[in-house]
């Protein structure tokens, strides 16, 4: 497979109180950022769990990115 | 902290780069940082490829296996102890330096996932391929021999697994 066009999936844990709000104002404020990314907030990022991100990986994604 | 270090040296072990997983702090007003962080970090994962194809995984279908198996081990009782007794250590000490954490995760909390991965994996294997001799287990699933001489013999113990001929079968 090409790494041309290629369009990772990446999914992104977001603080609601910290991270989230900023992609939020991000949007607002209409910043360009790339669309590849698809959020699942939580109310804390302590919340997190390695089981998380390995079923992400599972379930195929290329990255998961974790924003407190 | 924890988290984090143990999720990264899971990966390792599985077969999946570590950079995949990032974790970044952003304050609710820096929007423009947020951005900045998203863009770098989606560049960097294109330059890596999709999951399985950068250095070091061994392709999609083994990485598949292996992510299958972690999961279990993620949730098994041994492994959640070690990582509850690692966290009730770290905070009597009071000291959480990331070099600290490593070593602590490596010492304490990534044998007893390993040890979980490759008996969920023989496992998975033995269900997948059918019956496996010794040599073939351990290339599935990455781990030496003695690793799996040992896993196979608690997993016969338990009446999970026989042996015929040194040819290991589910039974």
């Amino acid at each position: 497979m090409t790494t041309e066009g290629f369009n990772p999936r990446i999914l992104g844990f977001l603080c609601h109180w910290c991270c989230y709000s900023a992609a939020d104002a991000a949007g607002v404020s209409r910043y360009q950022y790339p669309s590849n990314i698809r959020v699942i907030r939580v109310m804390c990022t302590g919340r997190i769990d390695v089981r998380f991100i390995l079923e992400a990986f599972k379930c195929g994604a290329d990255g998961v990115f974790t924003g407190g | 902290m924890i988290i984090s270090e143990t999720c990264r040296q899971a990966l390792k072990d599985i077969g999946v780069s570590p950079e995949r997983m990032s974790l970044e702090w952003v304050s609710a007003a820096e929007a423009p940082r947020f951005v900045e962080l998203i863009t770098n970090y989606v560049s960097s994962i294109k330059s890596l490829g999709p999951l399985g194809s950068a250095d070091g995984e061994g392709g999609g279908d083994l990485v598949q296996r292996h992510l299958r198996a972690g999961v279990k081990a993620a949730s098994a009782v041994k492994v959640r102890t070690a990582l509850g007794k690692l966290a009730k250590d770290m905070h009597k000490s009071g000291d959480y330096d990331p070099q600290i954490i490593s070593a602590g995760v490596a010492k304490k909390v990534l044998p007893a996932f390993r040890q979980e991965r490759l008996s969920q994996e023989i496992q998975l294997c033995l269900a997948e391929h059918g019956p496996c001799d010794m040599d073939s287990l351990c290339q599935e699933t990455g781990g030496t021999r003695e690793e799996a001489d040992k896993i196979l013999g608690t997993l016969s113990k338990k009446g999970l697994l026989k042996e015929e001929g040194a040819i290991w079968t589910l039974v």
